[in-house]
């Protein structure tokens, strides 16, 4: 009798695991991230290859850091328009930079500068209570138009070869900016998951009410998000620096948008509390597989953003309606 | 009460059969029966949960029913949204809830007018909301241009009402429109709904306040858990306890779990002590302690201040004066924090809004306080393993529903023990709740009751804010009540019944007026004057004025001494229609009842004198009366 109820039950917990993964959203879109490439294999015989692989992952690294600070942003219920020319600006800073300062310097100046920008805005939004979005469309202006001024309205060329070795040395025959950001990823998956500050993100984003009276600390949790965002900007540009030895003041437009899409492609919920580091890799991966896909087959530009668009609505239409079924 | 006798002939208005309703897993309405005459008042009663609210949101077409046949006026009647309910006559007054904050107190009646294509013509709506104001109490009993959340509870409760009469509905919904007003207020409305009964409309009066009932209804229906228990009773055939066994399927007292008050050991030590708290504009004047193993109850009515109080004292609402003190320690807090690392815990009014977190895990919800706690990088939660298998003993959950993802999936009862339990992680020495029993069924309350007495009997100080002065009297050993952001008593339950707390619970406005009484009273006579309800060999005193200390009557404001213990023992054992002496002849005592036209105990007022020559009996009657006619214009203004 014991038995059969124990039997019972550990088919009901079986049950209720299952239920579980087939509502993860990280799997349902991983499942589409390989929907995705398989039909990309079936219509070009060039996507399967190390070489085109490798080339989405190197892809990945800037939006897909950039994404990582954009996860916290999210998930604390906001938005960070701004990293897009922060990373202009940073980038501007780190250019500048390298012509007096040692590489390990400049970097750190720039990162400290994403860092300061991001806490003016997190103060504005944390402190002052203003509504983010504006906020950082307002720094977003700010920072574009300061990489112009400090930049000289012209490209900064003088960069020194050595920074090229983050994106063209390996380790273990992974380039050092993939592991990078493979490392990143799995710092800001474990941060988020297992220590206090990572689930008062989400207890914020959640129900801040309930945060603050549960005694967690609202106001830092509120602001860290944007300076992490600023910082990881900084680190983005840099990798980009680093490849391509030249910094442009319009570095990073749009770049935001790229974000944000990969983040609600990874199933965060724009009203905070819901997303995962993992889910946003996965949107990194497909953002980045369909822009190479439609590369690969020679759409024209001109219709990648339509593509995009559309699986970006795609993508939000299912978390409206997912969610409207389990909050009911 | 007027003699309304609507036997058979009056036609029937509307008639609801086997009506259902499930809200998520709650069955709301579960076959519910319901029959209205026109020319009556029908008094809709059930405890909290019952599902009184939703059959009559049903009729007033805000709620759709799951199944069940409803006929208006001899049709089908079909109601797609609030706006066909209206257009067919059908109005309801809700708790306060449904008015627009931020519009005028014009617009506001008007509401429904905005529904409607066309333009409007502001000046007709004002001369219209002027007339509907003058039938209700007088034409400037509401400044129309002000915004809606500028008045004070019972005025809202007022523009409710002028906005159901300015539809000039056949069918008028009152949702326990009494929750938040005075007596005199409440004497005022019942004015107005019999005058209405006389024009032929169709009244409901939801409520759970028995005397209210037997004062307004011509017959009454009763729900349990969903369903109709008693339907169309005439009022006049029924007792409070028959009322109470209909409403409660037993007998009342045993959904408070444990049988008798448990009061703390003599001499347990003060936990948690206020003195003269200020956090405007809500809280004035709050003071009370709360001893170790106590629970202790913060009653009053809507907009007193209590859930502002319990704000201020967990640092969720500045405070400007006032000192805390905790074991003994002066304590300021300043942010939620603070508290929770001192050991209170808090479950704040709106579980939804102010305690759970949708997107975190049961277990998660369940050691939200801790992470508040908690001070190191990484979570710890292991640390927590055996209390949490301690808390689901007593919460009586099996460990499996922990990793639930979504707390909102059970029942709100549960919500509330799980919410309870967080705190109680802490083992914290005091723990406020606000209001906790809200949207919980009557089964589960009664578990939610064992579950505070099994804390209180770990050594825990609760502090309960309740609007619900049954339960209040049920759970808590000792009372303070609140009005209008003071605290007037400090009262054993013992002492206290259901009428009392309402009486003491009435919002300053009108006390300030016994005030000017009582102050009008002693400056033309001298001595003392007093306002309180005489009741079983104790007085307790609402208001005390004391012109000369020797007419001291021996008790004040907010007190409940037995009559021995006063000044005035035989005046108060005996009353007569004059003066009482004293057996050593000090102090006189004149003492009657406050008048009121439908019944209501308003208390009693006194006058007390040292003067061998006491005043003209009839010059102090005629005083009295004369302030309680002006009464009923003051409330209005």
């Amino acid at each position: 009798m014991t038995q059969e109820t124990r039997t019972m039950q550990s088919s009901v917990d079986l049950k209720r695991l299952l239920g579980r993964v087939g509502n993860s959203l990280e799997l349902r879109m991983l499942g589409l991230a390989l929907a995705i490439a398989v039909v990309l294999s079936i219509m070009s015989p060039y996507f399967l290859t190390a070489n085109n692989l490798m080339n989405v992952l190197d892809q990945s690294v800037v939006i897909g850091i950039v994404a990582i600070g954009m996860t916290f942003v999210i998930l604390t219920g906001g938005i960070d328009l701004s990293v897009g020319s922060v990373a202009g600006l940073t980038g501007v800073i780190l250019g500048l930079a390298l012509q007096d300062f040692s590489i390990p310097v400049a970097i750190a100046m720039a990162i400290a500068a994403g860092g300061l920008i991001g806490l003016f805005s997190g103060v504005l939004i944390g402190y002052f209570g203003l509504a983010a979005f504006v906020v950082t469309l307002g720094v977003m202006a700010i920072g574009r138009s300061l990489a112009y001024i400090f930049s000289g309205q012209t490209s900064i060329s003088s960069i020194p070869m050595e920074l090229s070795d983050l994106v063209y040395t390996t380790v273990l025959g992974i380039p050092t900016n993939v592991l990078c950001l493979g490392l990143l990823y799995l710092l800001a998956g474990l941060y988020l998951s297992y220590t206090k500050g990572g689930r008062t993100i989400y207890a914020v984003g959640s129900n801040k009410e309930a945060a603050r009276a549960a005694g967690l600390s609202v106001l830092f949790y509120s602001i860290l998000p944007y300076v992490i965002s600023g910082m990881f900007a900084a680190v983005a540009v840099t990798f980009l620096t680093a490849q391509i030895l030249s910094v442009d003041p319009l570095t990073g437009n749009l770049l935001e948008l790229d974000a944000i899409a990969a983040v609600v492609i990874g199933g965060a919920s724009l009203y905070g509390g819901r997303g995962s580091i993992a889910g946003t890799l996965i949107g990194v991966v497909i953002m980045v597989m369909i822009r190479n896909g439609l590369n690969l087959l020679g759409v024209s530009p001109f219709w990648q953003g339509s593509a995009i668009g559309a699986i970006i609505i795609f993508a939000l239409l299912i978390e409206s309606l997912l969610s409207r079924r389990s909050r009911a | 009460m007027d003699d309304v006798t609507n036997d058979s002939g009056s036609q029937v208005i509307l008639q609801a059969s086997q009506v259902c309703k499930t809200f998520g897993q709650t069955r709301a309405l579960d076959n519910a029966e319901f029959e209205l005459r026109v020319g009556e008042v029908h008094g809709l009663l059930g405890a909290n949960g019952a599902g009184k609210s939703t059959l009559s949101k049903v009729i007033a077409g805000h709620v759709f029913p799951d199944s069940g046949k409803i006929i208006y006026r001899n049709r089908a009647l079909s109601l797609r949204s609030a706006r066909e309910a209206l257009d067919c006559g059908i109005a309801i007054v809700m708790q306060e809830t449904s008015l627009a904050p931020d519009m005028s107190v014009l617009e506001n009646i008007f509401l429904p007018e905005l529904g409607k294509p066309g333009r409007l013509s502001y000046r007709r709506l004002r001369q219209q909301a002027k007339r509907i104001l003058s039938d209700l109490v007088h034409e400037h009993a509401l400044p129309l241009d002000t915004e809606v959340r500028r008045l004070s509870s019972a005025q809202r409760q007022l523009v409710e009402i002028a906005k159901a009469l300015a539809l000039d509905a056949g069918l008028i919904i009152f949702d326990e429109p009494t929750a938040s007003l005075s007596p005199n207020e409440v004497e005022q409305l019942f004015g107005i709904m019999a005058n209405l009964r006389a024009n032929g409309k169709a009244l409901i009066f939801v409520s759970h306040r028995m005397e209210e009932v037997f004062a307004i209804t011509d017959r009454v229906t009763v729900m349990r858990e969903g369903a109709t228990v008693a339907k169309s009773v005439a009022t006049r055939e029924l007792t409070q306890t028959d009322l109470v066994r209909h409403m409660v399927g037993r007998e009342i007292g045993s959904i408070y779990a444990v049988p008798g008050l448990r009061s703390p050991e003599a001499g347990a030590e003060e936990t948690f002590a206020v003195e003269g708290l200020r956090a405007l504009p809500a809280v004035k004047n709050v003071s009370f302690r709360v001893h170790r193993g106590e629970i202790l109850g913060l009653g009053g009515l809507v907009g007193a201040g209590r859930s502002e109080t319990a704000e201020a004292l967990f640092g969720l609402r500045p405070y400007q004066a006032g000192t805390i003190k905790l074991n003994g320690k002066a304590f300021r807090p300043r942010k939620p924090r603070d508290c929770v690392k001192a050991g209170i815990g808090f479950v704040a009014e709106d579980r939804r809004v102010q305690s759970i977190v949708p997107d975190l895990s049961v277990r998660e919800n369940l050691l939200l306080a801790h992470l508040g706690a908690h001070s190191g990088f990484l979570l710890n939660y292991s640390s927590r393993r055996e209390k949490i298998a301690e808390l689901l003993d007593l919460l009586d959950m099996p460990a499996s529903r922990l990793l639930d993802a979504n707390m909102l999936n059970f029942s709100g009862g549960m919500q509330q023990k799980i919410i309870i339990a967080r705190w109680l992680m802490l083992n914290p020495s005091v723990l406020i709740l606000d209001e906790p029993t809200k949207g919980v069924d009557i089964g589960t309350r009664s578990s939610i009751y064992s579950m505070l007495r099994r804390i209180a009997e770990r050594g825990v100080s609760i502090v309960m804010i309740s609007s619900d002065f049954e339960e209040l009297l049920g759970v808590c050993e000792r009372i303070i009540v609140m009005s209008d952001g003071h605290t007037i008593a400090d009262l054993p339950s013992a002492h206290l019944d259901e009428e009392k707390l309402t009486l003491l619970a009435a919002p300053r406005t009108s006390t300030e007026r016994n005030t000017k009484l009582l102050q009008e009273l002693t400056q033309r006579y001298g001595g003392a004057g007093f306002w309180a309800i005489v009741d079983e060999g104790r007085v307790i005193c609402l208001n005390a004025v004391v012109a000369e200390a020797s007419a001291d009557p021996g008790f004040q404001a907010g007190e409940s001494p037995s009559f021995d213990q006063t000044a005035i023992p035989t005046a108060l054992q005996h009353p007569q229609d004059d003066f009482v002496a004293e057996p050593n002849g000090e102090r006189r005592t004149f003492l009657m009842p406050i008048p009121s036209k439908r019944g209501h105990d308003l208390g009693w007022i006194g006058l007390v004198t040292t003067s061998p020559t006491p005043p003209s009996v009839q010059n102090v009657r005629d005083l009295v009366i004369g302030f309680s006619a002006l009464d009923h214009e003051v409330e209005a203004a």
